[in-house]
């Protein structure tokens, strides 16, 4: 077991959360999903199957989230890169989910910093503009990246390269009733993706179909598949009827 | 100013947009449209710069070039994968037929009903459906829950091209096609039903550590002898109502936002606070 990491690999897991972003403010969302960086991370740091988990908690959590209009949202992709690592040094899931969990949320505070130092770059761009300095504009926007990608990359950097050892001392540290804490948390913390995925359907209209749902799982043990091809034909049913009975109104 | 050597289909062919241009507008616009994303004017650099190649063409004249480059300077802000597209390749056509006045409107027209769509396409109707069975697959131990995802990032880029050339064929013609019709709805009506029994299931299968290890002792006597039963509580609850912690912790999240409307972040600090105590207490 490592006691912490070398320089290269802190460098290494600094401009994958670079790229995480910057490719996210361009083609998408291929890097930037916990679940794609935590098993990325995994294979930097030698446990894949860590990465995996961290990856696939932190998406549970996200489920209803999503950056509506530019909103800043917890940074589940560093929290990933920063759980996966910091875990792998031999704290495991438990100990993986107590730093990714705070770091995403902390990660907020430097995007909203990324976001408004940029607004120096379009000031610039303003000038260049005004003079037709095409090359000037080139440049103002192509640089717009620095403090978005920086935002991400210095923390991750600086907490895997120096942090990563002492937070595992002090995770090693830890009483047994924290870590039990972690590990529920872990276990509750889907809750609130599917809260927040919830909160934007029609609950009161649909309800029906949440408890068919449930039903086909927990009391029929129907596999997952097998409830989503029930509500695939559920869904082309109720519409199939719905519009008839508006056809013979009409 | 053209050189006297230049004939005079070379000068009119100049000032032509070619298709080679309108390729290099929208790479632009898909690689780097939010590289510059700002609080101020959000996503306005990256429009203008992606502009670029068809603007130097359009305005020879360096006072107009720079006008153009002002115009498209202005807020705007939309979503940047399903919604953006269109609005910029249908923008990047008025603009190659010299009819940059209109491209403020059609911008400031489209980019809010257009982020409402995208955000929904993405943000509600496909992003939570998938991940969760990536999740659900990543839990189990699989690689192709990271696959899943990466490929659904992959597939909203791929779409990013053919909704630029829908943009830039219809023109102005978009919006009334956006406007019309009522596909959107029908398409969420539909993912709505499915996601809801889908999440029905999901809630008992992801959620499924979620049990308590109390027991219970209770002396019962067996042909006339006194013996000691344990009796596991989560047995018992099994055969009433199967996974009822995580249907009431799912009811507890849900009753916090959507009663209580507290932010995601409150609703995540109480429960780590709930998990701290039931885990003290024993619970779980």
């Amino acid at each position: 077991m490592m006691a912490s990491y070398s320089i290269w690999i802190a460098l290494v897991l600094g401009i994958l959360a670079y790229l995480g972003i910057v490719l996210n403010l361009g083609p998408g969302l291929w890097l930037q999903e916990a679940l794609v960086v935590g098993v990325i991370t995994g294979l930097i740091v030698g446990n894949v199957h860590l990465g995996l988990t961290i990856g696939a908690t932190l998406t549970l959590m996200s489920l209803g989230m999503w950056t509506y209009g530019g909103a800043t949202m917890p940074d589940f992709m560093t929290g990933a890169i920063l759980g996966t690592a910091v875990g792998a040094l031999g704290g495991g899931e438990t100990a993986g989910l107590a730093v990714a969990i705070p770091a995403s949320i902390l990660m907020t505070q430097l995007d909203v910093l990324g976001r408004a130092v940029t607004t120096v770059f379009i000031h610039a761009a303003d000038k260049y503009t005004e003079r037709g300095d095409i090359r000037g504009v080139t440049l103002m926007h192509l640089l717009g990246q620095l403090p978005w990608g920086l935002t991400r990359a210095i923390p991750v950097f600086i907490a895997v390269w120096l942090g990563a050892g002492p937070i595992q001392h002090i995770i090693n540290a830890l009483p047994h009733w924290f870590m039990h804490g972690m590990q529920v948390t872990g276990t509750m913390l889907p809750a609130l993706g599917f809260a927040l995925l919830l909160n934007q359907m029609p609950v009161k209209k649909h309800w029906a179909f949440l408890v068919i749902g449930y039903v086909l799982y927990a009391y029929l043990k129907l596999p997952i598949i097998g409830v989503a091809l029930v509500a695939l034909a559920g869904a082309a049913l109720y519409l199939k009827l719905r519009g008839s009975e508006a056809r013979a109104e009409s | 100013m053209p050189s006297p050597e230049d004939s005079l289909e070379q000068v009119i062919e100049r000032a032509e947009v070619t298709p080679k241009d309108v390729r290099s507008a929208m790479w632009r616009h898909i690689i780097t449209l939010q590289w510059s994303w700002n609080y101020e004017r959000m996503q306005a650099l990256g429009y203008m710069w992606s502009m670029l190649p068809i603007i130097k063409k359009v305005y020879p004249n360096k006072d107009d070039m720079i006008g153009a480059m002002k115009r498209h300077l202005t807020f705007y802000n939309t979503n940047p994968q399903i919604g953006s597209p269109p609005i910029f390749g249908a923008t990047v056509a008025l603009e190659s037929q010299k009819m940059g006045d209109a491209v403020d409107s059609l911008k400031i027209g489209l980019m809010g009903p257009f982020a409402g769509i995208g955000d929904t396409i993405q943000g509600v109707l496909v992003r939570p459906m998938v991940a969760v069975f990536a999740a659900a697959l990543a839990l189990a131990g699989s690689w192709a829950g990271p696959a899943m995802m990466f490929v659904l990032g992959l597939i909203w880029c791929a779409l990013m091209v053919p909704l630029f050339y829908l943009g830039y064929r219809r023109g102005v013609g978009l919006v009334d096609e956006v406007a019309g019709e009522g596909v959107l709805s029908k398409v969420t009506e539909w993912a709505t039903i499915f996601g809801m029994m889908v999440v029905g299931g999901f809630v008992p299968s992801i959620m499924s550590g979620l049990t308590t290890p109390l027991q219970f002792h209770k002396t019962v006597e067996v042909a006339g002898k006194a013996t000691t039963k344990t009796i596991a509580l989560q047995d018992t609850l099994n055969q009433i109502l199967p996974s009822l912690f995580p249907v009431l912790v799912v009811g507890l999240a849900f009753w916090m936002i959507h009663k209580l409307k507290l932010s995601p972040i409150w609703v995540l600090l109480s429960l780590v606070a709930l998990a701290f105590i039931t885990g003290s207490i024993g619970l779980f």
